[in-house]
């Protein structure tokens, strides 16, 4: 008796030692996050102004604003999901359900696995020497082109995950009333895995919304103004690196501003994702 | 002499019957082991047909190669006949899709699909006939009538499949079935994941559905067997041991592994 409870009062404080061993690793994980986010809110808050989203970035020692990095990172944003995501659930489908059992599978799956974990600016050295080099100049369809590559295996991966989580006896069902296999993928899988597909979209848009070195070897920046896709086009990332290696305390104050834009707009991103899959588990 | 009589009987009985389904010289492979060893049997029409036997004695096999479903996965191979109104549909040449609209299939978890109560009907149908919204009202409401789910879902029909209990969903997943207007309907393990109660309903539901279906259901439960059907296959280690009227395999089986397993001596 007393034997067994001296076990019991020794495993509840092994048991503690552990817990708050956890907790503190948790707590310095968080605590790194929290500081970011504080010395964004902190440096960057004060910048927030109308002029930010209205009026172009400055020459050095001038007021001004944002807005044609923003614009030049939703257009490329968008152009690299657009052209992206197509391929990406495309192929993901290919691998989880025609090619189930194929060999290529296991290849393309390896290879996507590499390309998800490259480092980024290779993938802007790449596109560089595909694009910038034979065209002779900087541009936004290169930068997007870039950055579709970044949304591809991040798209694939989890587009293949999500359709591997749906029973086999779901696509036996809608196998065994008669519907053709693209009918079954179509209406029964797609269906089921919808939430987990659009929530690696958006994890891929968080993803390329905050990628600089893509962009450097390939849309380059530009001071201006320009919706010229076959123009060098300013994004928040590359000018954000900029303006915060730049003595000027109007740049660095916009950099402050544009890190603090990009990091609330992921955050949103985010958590709309995550809100995404809660709701599918809850079910 | 009273075996005599009733070997006579069973004659008369299988000829009488119209045979649906006649597998002839059955053989089936998973990649190179055989799961199924020349199999020969005839279901008769319009009537329950049980196929009972221990794990893994190929029941479910034989099962998948009616409909062909085995053809969703690679190395799987069926050889020999399969004869559905004496044409052959283990042939190159048989269109999978439509087999599958005159031969459906429920399985042992219900398997409703992620849409709505009346969109999981709808959706079978929709496959292959093009008809007014009022005429699909109707088809969905005599499908969920004839699976007896009708007056437990009239008032949610735009409620997920998923919503429903998993009683109501095996129900639903019959009503999808019988909404395509199949001719056979195989039944895997029906109710083995259901409760007592909607086991009975199941059942029952099987009862009445064989006035116009010709059905073949799996189980591992032979009570349920016995209630339900009309001729029993025993199968064990992929050979077909006994096949004769249910009352025949129960009280007096021809072989002795038929007598061993209905009695629980192995299993």
């Amino acid at each position: 008796m007393s034997t067994a409870l001296s076990l019991h009062r020794s495993r509840k404080r092994k048991n503690g030692v552990m817990m708050a061993l956890c907790v503190v690793a948790a707590g310095i994980g968080l605590a790194w996050l929290a500081l970011i986010l504080g010395a964004l809110i902190y440096k960057g808050l004060s910048g927030v102004s109308l002029a930010v989203f209205t009026q172009m970035t400055p020459p050095p020692g001038d007021a001004g604003g944002l807005l044609n990095a923003i614009y030049g990172s939703i257009v490329m944003t968008i152009i690299g999901i657009v052209v992206g995501t197509p391929i990406g659930v495309l192929a993901g489908t290919y691998m989880a359900e025609y090619g189930r059992f194929s060999r290529l599978t296991t290849i393309v799956r390896f290879i996507n696995d590499i390309l998800l974990s490259a480092p980024s600016i290779i993938v802007g050295l790449f596109v560089y020497e595909l694009l910038v080099r034979p065209m002779g100049h900087f541009s936004a369809i290169a930068g997007a082109v870039a950055l579709s590559i970044l949304v591809i295996p991040v798209v694939v991966r989890t587009t293949e995950d999500m359709l591997n989580l749906v029973p086999n006896a779901l696509r036996e069902a809608g196998t065994a009333i008669g519907a053709p296999r693209w009918v079954v993928i179509r209406s029964v899988a797609y269906r089921a895995a919808m939430s987990g597909i659009v929530t690696g979209i958006l994890l891929a848009i968080a993803r390329i919304s905050g990628e600089t070195a893509p962009l450097l070897f390939t849309a380059l920046n530009n001071q201006f103004w320009s919706s010229n896709l076959n123009a060098p086009m300013a994004s928040l990332p590359v000018t954000i690196f900029q303006f915060a290696l730049s003595p000027y305390e109007e740049w660095q104050q916009l950099a402050w501003t544009g890190a603090l834009i990009i990091t609330l707009t992921v955050l949103g991103l985010s958590i709309f994702a995550r809100s995404l899959t809660g709701r599918r588990e809850d079910r | 002499m009273k075996p005599m009589l009733s070997t006579d009987l069973n004659v008369a009985d299988t000829t009488v019957e119209k045979a649906k389904i006649e597998v002839k010289n059955l053989n089936f492979y998973y990649g190179q082991s055989k799961a199924l060893k020349d199999i020969n049997l005839s279901l008769p029409e319009r009537s329950v047909t049980a196929f009972i036997g221990p794990s893994g004695c190929g029941k479910s096999t034989l099962l998948r190669v009616l409909n062909r479903i085995y053809e969703l996965y690679p190395k799987q191979t069926a050889e020999g006949q399969v004869l559905l109104d004496g044409k052959n549909i283990l042939d190159r040449s048989q269109d999978l899709n439509l087999l599958r609209t005159k031969i459906g299939m429920v399985f042992q978890k219900p398997t409703p699909f992620p849409m709505s109560i009346y969109e999981n009907i709808a959706f079978g149908v929709r496959l292959y006939e093009k008809i007014s919204k009022a005429e699909m009202d109707s088809r969905v409401e005599s499908a969920l009538k004839r699976a007896a789910l009708w007056n437990e879902v009239k008032d949610k029909l735009n409620a997920s499949g998923q919503s429903l209990s998993g009683g109501q969903q095996q129900r639903l997943c019959i009503a999808r079935t019988v909404a395509v207007k199949p001719e056979v309907i195989l039944l895997d393990e029906p109710a083995s994941a259901l409760d007592p109660l909607s086991t009975a309903k199941i059942e029952e539901l099987i009862d009445e559905l064989q006035a116009d279906y010709t059905i073949v259901i799996v189980t591992h439960n032979m009570q349920q067997a016995a209630r339900v059907s009309r001729q029993t296959a025993f199968m064990y280690l992929g050979e077909l041991v006994e096949f004769d009227r249910t009352e025949k395999i129960f009280t007096s089986p021809r072989e002795k592994r038929t007598q061993d397993y209905i009695t629980g001596r192995f299993g």
